[in-house]
């Protein structure tokens, strides 16, 4: 039992400083880090670089790694990336670091190579020493991981307590607007805070390469598992997560004593228990009726923080149909290109641009829920998946027809979103972020990737319908369905459900008071989302004809949400072209460029969700805001006598002043940045 | 017609003449235009489109009432069991210097806060467990301090959700299957909408979304969204502050059209103390979280606890010497 305890402590180990880590970087600074696992990552293969690869000693690669390294990547990453989110909304910084999340390792790999050995040493050394321990056996790696514990928990504490730094950094976390007038530069504490982060990172990589190896994949494991604690410590709560972190190790490591080794359920519980933990967690906070996301900072900060910037703050759409707008003239030429390229692409390609056009079924399910909602769920790839399976279940073992398989699978699978909804939406848009990940991790490993729907990988074969068997007549059904389904999402948004999301997106106080509920309002968006969402992912089981549970793995959807934001996560059409982007590109960089580049797509998708931090609204919205002023400006131009678009700010000063004035106003940018900021009044821009 | 002093005060003879007169014959607007006086005074209930005149007095039961509300925050006594009644058909007015629990009072009372001890009630029903929602449902509106728009929807937008939510709330879920957000707006729909834009003159920025909007027309924007919803009880934090004179003079003018004509209960947290002594029925004065007193404006201008916790000097420029003999206020 010992021996249980004490491999369970040094699990908890590593948990708590990964959800120290998380913590402590989310008070100080205002962003959770999605990218932690990347970041843990990136310092461990650093210290495999040194350690295994180089064969340096381990007290040298430790040092190099962790002392060297890992702080000045913190710290250039927080001049990169980091400082541009202060005072930002929360959707735009989870979004921001998970583009980092998605970049980070392949660039990392890029540089480093990449490795096909799954484990790697930790921080004792080969071979590892044995303890005995009350009869109990102890290993060097555990003994070093109890250390790292408590030495970070030492420093940890001391620095924070009765350090000078320490001061500052509880100042900023309480207030930055007043820390910084007080004349302590929150820039430089917040460098500090980053380069503390990427070192605790690290040494939690490091410490769990040993035994759930080292690669990005094990380290978000890693990073959900310490979700859980970080949930039970209603995120602020460094002791409790602490001691929560503890706790799961060890529950985790002693059921094992009274499960049998062999049985599929102990398989299926082991993974289990974080979630489990946070399960708890919610229930209990939801009968407490706690809420989640506080505010960081003071009154003087809330006061002074600037409104806006959030990537899908984009002026409604104009209740008049009246008009024959811009934006509906290059969504219709837009549409038509895609339609042409089955015409005019082989079948190979065509193929390719099908599973484009079905995964953008199930982006539009992010349109939905992101850009609607203004919530990040990271499991729609999971209800992807899981609408795959199912409908490959009913059409291959139950005989159904493959069309009414897909939306009947859907259907089953909505009520998962709505009870994941329920659960967390009531706690913040945080608490989504985290439960929807860890949500989606877990079913991957108990459900997907299990018989009877993994069937070694191939899953279960998923038929076409008999009409469209060829790439090319099933890229046109595939085409239909996305406008059908994109209809849908128009027709939600201008819907009373959807005005009255708006209302509790933007303010839930107002939203409350007007008799309009913020719980109905997300869940039914999200129930909504979670039917797209399985209907993408039953148009991507056709296409590959096989449910292939493998390509709905939740680190795959952290790269298709990277791709939708990048394009726009508000935009109908951007969801097309991102779906389209995500197959063909990879395609085209495999057919033409080096095998070395193959990961480089990836590493751009990654970027272009970073690239959120300085422009929020996504590369449609603001290349057809450029195109708008454009056109505004040649309007301007050709109209003798029509007045010129005023530029003044607020834009709402204008109207009283003149009632003539153009549709088009330039606004002062609304997320404070003093940038001109285009609202074509007339033309839509969510497409 | 109504007349606001440079320092925001209505005169007594100004506010005896609305009373008397009814509304103003015709009202200008900001930008100079005369806004057609059948919008502003004609047809109060095409105006606000509620049921029928209430021309009974106050009945005892009060719409809106507190009850020994206190509320903490930590250690300190934010509202120290405060009571307050919102009679029907009336203005009751809150003031306070900052800090007082003002807006911590609407918090409570709006649902939107739990207090730590005491009761809010509607009609005499307890309402303190309830939602912020089901007060709504009950008639309840309100607007905020620091304007709670939804930013990216426009400012009819916000007025059509208001009215949604009130006469055709089943619409959240209908329109999903019925495409109805297509489909042109019903007739009804329409025209209540068009009356609060205009009664609000809100018509040249009603298509402009809500982000950005100056302080002052966000204001407006929150009352047009309250009315939307035929409330029985409106609730305004500091309705005045960001609009200039005229703006405040119209926007005073409609919200007393409310009260005569559709018997709405307002109370109303303003710093402005001239403006609320000029309209009110009813004052009741809080200062840290206690309440000082409660009375006839008339009664709080001669409130010597009054004067020497809160308004001092200030209290004379707004006093009125023809009201200087009224009675002593209650006094906490």
């Amino acid at each position: 039992m010992l021996s249980y305890l004490l491999a369970g402590l040094a699990l908890g180990s590593i948990y708590a400083i990964a959800a120290g880590s998380l913590v402590v970087t989310y008070v100080a600074s205002g962003i959770f880090s999605l990218a932690f696992a990347a970041m843990a990552f990136t310092v461990a293969r650093v210290y495999y670089a040194l350690n295994t690869e180089q064969h340096l000693p381990i007290l040298v690669s430790a040092v190099v790694s962790l002392l060297v390294f890992a702080p000045l990547f913190g710290m250039t990453l927080y001049w990169m990336l980091f400082r541009h989110l202060r005072g930002r909304p929360m959707l735009v910084k989870l979004m921001a670091t998970m583009g980092l999340s998605v970049a980070l390792p392949p660039l990392v790999e890029l540089a480093l190579g990449h490795i096909t050995s799954v484990t790697a040493p930790g921080l004792a050394p080969r071979p590892l020493r044995t303890f005995h321990l009350f009869g109990a056996l102890l290993n060097a790696d555990q003994l070093v991981t109890y250390l790292g514990l408590v030495v970070v928990l030492a420093l940890g504490v001391g620095i924070l307590r009765f350090t000078d730094i320490g001061l500052k950094v509880r100042a900023l976390v309480d207030s930055e607007a007043l820390t910084s007038l007080s004349g302590t530069s929150p820039g430089r504490v917040s460098l500090g805070v980053w380069a503390a982060s990427a070192t605790l990172a690290g040494l939690a990589g490091i410490l769990i390469a040993p035994t759930a190896g080292l690669s990005a994949e094990s380290m978000t494991l890693l990073m959900a598992a310490a979700f859980a604690a970080v949930v039970a410590a209603w995120l602020r709560r460094l002791p409790v997560a602490v001691v929560v972190a503890l706790l799961m190790g060890v529950v985790t490591t002693v059921v094992q004593k009274y499960l049998d080794p062999a049985s599929s359920f102990t398989a299926a519980v082991i993974p289990s228990v974080p979630f489990a933990f946070m399960l708890l967690f919610l229930l209990y906070y939801a009968v407490r009726g706690q809420a989640g996301d506080h505010a960081a900072g003071g009154a003087l900060d809330r006061a002074i923080s600037p409104q806006g910037g959030d990537p899908t703050a984009a002026p409604a759409v104009s209740s008049s149909l009246k008009g024959f707008k811009p934006g509906t003239v290059s969504s219709v030429v837009f549409v038509l290109l895609v339609a042409t390229l089955p015409l005019v692409l082989d079948d190979y390609w065509s193929g390719l641009a099908a599973a484009g056009i079905a995964l953008s079924i199930a982006l539009l399910s992010y349109t939905l829920v992101t850009g609607e909602g203004g919530m990040v769920w990271l499991c729609q790839i999971t209800f992807a998946g899981l609408g795959a399976a199912l409908a490959a279940d009913l059409a291959t073992n139950r005989g159904w027809p493959s069309l009414v398989a897909v939306f009947v699978a859907a259907a089953i699978v909505v009520p998962l979103g709505v009870v994941l909804g329920i659960l967390t939406i009531r706690l913040g848009n945080l608490y989504v972020a985290l439960v929807t990940l860890t949500f989606g991790l877990l079913f991957q490993t108990l459900v997907l990737t299990q018989d009877p729907f993994y069937n070694f990988g191939s899953g279960i074969v998923m038929p076409r319908p008999s009409f469209a068997e060829n790439n090319r007549a099933f890229a046109y059904l595939t085409l239909a369905a996305f406008l059908v389904q994109g209809l849908l999402v128009l027709n939600l948004r201008r819907s009373t459900a959807g005005l009255a999301l708006s209302a509790v997106r933007w303010s839930e106080n107002g939203a409350r008071t007007l008799g309009i509920s913020v719980l109905q309002s997300k869940v039914l968006v999200s129930g909504v989302a979670t039917f797209v969402a399985a209907v993408g992912g039953g148009f991507l089981a056709m296409n590959f004809q096989s449910s292939l549970p493998d390509a709905f793995n939740p680190f795959l959807g952290l790269v298709w949400l990277a791709v939708l934001v990048t394009l726009g996560s508000r935009s109908i059409l951007a969801a097309l072209a991102a779906g389209l982007l995500f197959y063909l590109m990879p395609s085209l960089f495999a057919a033409y460029l080096p095998t070395d580049l193959a990961q480089v797509p990836t590493i751009l998708f990654g970027v272009g969700a970073i690239a959120l931090a300085n422009h929020p609204e996504g590369a449609v919205a603001q290349n057809s805001r450029a195109l708008s002023v454009f056109l505004a400006r040649l309007r301007a131009r050709g109209g003798a006598g029509e007045p010129e678009p005023v530029f003044a700010a607020p834009a709402a000063a204008s109207p009283a002043a003149s009632p003539a004035a153009p549709a088009v106003v330039v606004a002062r940018g609304a997320d404070g940045t003093g940038l001109p900021e285009m609202r074509d009044l007339t033309a839509g821009e969510r497409t | 017609m109504s007349e606001k002093r440079r320092d925001g005060a209505w005169t007594e003879a100004a506010r005896n003449d609305e009373v008397a007169c009814g509304l103003p014959k015709e009202v200008p607007h900001p930008d100079g235009r005369e806004v057609p006086p059948s919008v502003i005074s004609a047809a109060p209930e095409r105006i606000m489109g509620m049921s029928a005149t209430v021309s009974a007095p106050p009945v005892s039961t009060a719409r809106l009432a507190a009850r020994g509300v206190t509320v903490r925050f930590g250690g300190l006594v934010a509202l120290d069991s405060v009571d307050l009644d919102v009679p029907a058909q009336s203005i009751v007015g809150l003031v306070g210097p900052n800090g007082a629990g003002k807006s911590t009072l609407f918090g409570v009372l709006s649902g939107l806060l739990r207090p730590a001890a005491g009761s809010v009630l509607m009609d005499g029903e307890d309402v303190t467990g309830a939602s912020p929602q089901l007060r709504a449902r009950r008639g309840l509106a309100r607007t905020f301090q620091h304007p709670e728009l939804f930013t990216s929807l426009t400012v009819r937008e916000h007025v059509i959700l208001g009215y949604r939510v009130r006469h055709a709330k089943a619409r959240i879920w209908t329109d999903l299957i019925d495409g109805r957000g297509f489909r042109r707006a019903p007739r009804a729909e329409v025209a209540r909408v068009d009356e609060l834009v205009d009664a609000l003159s809100l018509g040249d920025i009603q298509h402009l979304p809500a982000a950005g909007l100056p302080l002052g027309m966000s204001r407006l924007v929150e009352v047009a969204r309250a009315l939307a919803v035929d409330p029985r009880v409106l609730l305004l934090d500091e309705p005045s502050s960001g609009l200039d004179v005229r703006e405040t003079e119209e926007l005073a003018a409609t919200l007393r059209r409310v009260v005569s004509d559709h018997g709405v209960s307002l109370l109303l947290v303003e710093h402005d103390v001239p403006l609320v002594l000029g309209m009110c029925d009813q004052v009741h004065v809080l200062d840290f979280g206690i309440k000082i007193a409660a009375g006839t404006p008339a009664q709080i201008r001669s409130d010597p606890a009054v004067r020497a916790a809160y308004l001092g000097e200030e209290l004379d420029l707004a006093e009125d010497p023809g009201r200087t003999d009224s009675t002593q206020g209650e006094s906490a």
